[in-house]
C-alpha cells in the first residue's frame, strides 16, 4: 500500500518507514508532499503529520504511536520508541543518551541523500543496527552501552 | 565569532486546563528545556529554526490533546532594535548558566561528569552561539584528567 508524509524526513520518519517495511507492509510505497500541502494523495495512509491517526500523541513520537496502533509488542521496539521520542521532541525526562546522536545522524543522512526516498533507504541500516545492538543488550539483561 | 542574528521568531500562546497540574507542569518544563523566553507572562518565544518550529508544532499538538488551546506564529519584530534586545535576553540567560558552570569549575574536586552534562543542556539552548559557551567548553576540555592532549 501507499504511505504519505511530508518532505524532509528525519529521525522519526526514518524509524517509521523502517518499521512499516519490516513489520507491516513489505511492499510499502512512500510518497512525499511539501510540508502543509493539502489535500493529501488519495488512498495513501498519512504518517507523522499533525492531526492524523499515525502521528505524535500524548507527547510521544509517531514511531511510538505506530507500535500502539498496530499492537507490536517487542521490548526492543519499545526501547527504540523511547530513543526516538527523545531524539525527535523535547522531553522533560531523558534516559537514552543515544537519542541526541541518532537525531544528528538522521539529519545528516537526509543532507547527503538526493531525495527523501533514498534517505529512508539509507536510514534502514541505522535502525537495523540500533535494533541489533539493543537486542544484544536486552539479551544480556542490561541497559548499558549504546544508550 | 560574529553573533548569529535570528531573522524571525516563533511565538506560542496557549492555555491549558488547570487540572491536572502535572500536565500543565510538563508543558512548562518542556518550554523551559527548549530555552524559550516567556514575554510579559503571555507569549513564549524562540528564534525560528527548523528545529524550534518542529518542536513547538508538536508541543502545540500535545497541548491540544491535553484539552488546551495553542496558537503558533512565526513573525518578525517591526520596531527598530527590538530583535537585538530580544536576542540579548536569550544570550544573557545562557551566559548566566555558563557562568555558573565556570564558577563550579573553580572549586576543588569539581564534579566534571555533572558539569559536562550541564554544559550540554545549556548549549542546547544557546541559539546565538555565546562566546562564553566556547570558553566553558575549552575549560572543560582542559579540566579532564589523564593525558593533556
Amino acid at each position: 500500500m501507499k504511505w504519505v508524509t511530508w518532505e524532509q524526513v528525519g529521525v522519526d520518519r526514518m524509524a517509521c518507514a523502517w518499521l512499516i517495511t519490516k513489520y507491516l507492509d513489505r511492499d510499502a510505497e512512500f510518497l512525499f508532499v511539501p510540508a502543509g500541502q493539502k489535500p493529501l494523495p488519495e488512498g495513501a495512509e498519512p504518517f507523522d503529520l499533525p492531526g492524523v491517526r499515525l502521528s505524535h500523541h500524548r507527547g510521544h513520537c509517531t514511531f511510538y504511536t505506530m507500535l500502539r496502533e498496530y499492537a507490536l509488542h517487542d521490548p526492543v521496539l519499545e526501547r527504540i520508541a523511547r530513543v526516538v521520542d527523545e531524539a525527535d521532541t523535547v522531553q522533560d525526562v531523558t534516559l537514552e543518551p543515544a537519542a541526541a546522536g541518532l537525531d544528528v545522524i538522521c539529519r545528516g543522512i537526509r543532507l547527503v541523500s538526493p531525495d527523501d526516498q533514498v534517505a529512508l533507504e539509507r536510514g534502514r541500516l541505522i535502525y537495523d543496527a540500533l535494533y541489533a545492538q539493543l537486542h544484544v543488550e536486552a539479551a544480556e539483561g542490561g541497559f548499558s552501552a549504546g544508550g | 565569532m560574529e553573533q548569529l542574528r535570528a531573522p524571525s521568531w516563533v511565538l506560542l500562546v496557549y492555555k491549558i486546563p488547570r487540572e491536572p497540574t502535572s500536565s500543565r507542569a510538563a508543558i512548562w518544563r518542556k518550554l523551559k528545556r527548549l530555552g524559550a523566553l516567556l514575554l510579559h507572562d503571555a507569549v513564549w518565544v524562540l528564534p525560528a529554526t527548523t528545529w524550534t518550529r518542529e518542536q513547538l508544532q508538536w508541543l502545540a499538538v500535545e497541548i491540544g490533546e491535553l484539552g488546551g488551546e495553542a496558537y503558533l506564529w512565526e513573525s518578525h519584530l517591526l520596531l527598530n532594535g527590538q530583535a537585538d534586545v530580544l536576542a540579548q535576553q536569550f544570550k544573557t540567560r545562557v551566559n548566566a548558566a555558563y557562568q555558573e558552570i565556570l564558577s563550579e569549575l573553580e572549586q576543588d574536586e569539581a564534579d566534571l561528569v555533572a558539569l559536562s552534562r550541564k554544559y550540554q543542556q545549556v548549549r542546547a539552548q544557546d541559539y546565538f552561539h555565546s562566546e562564553v559557551g566556547r570558553h566553558v567548553r575549552e575549560r572543560l576540555m582542559r579540566a579532564r584528567g589523564g593525558f593533556a592532549t
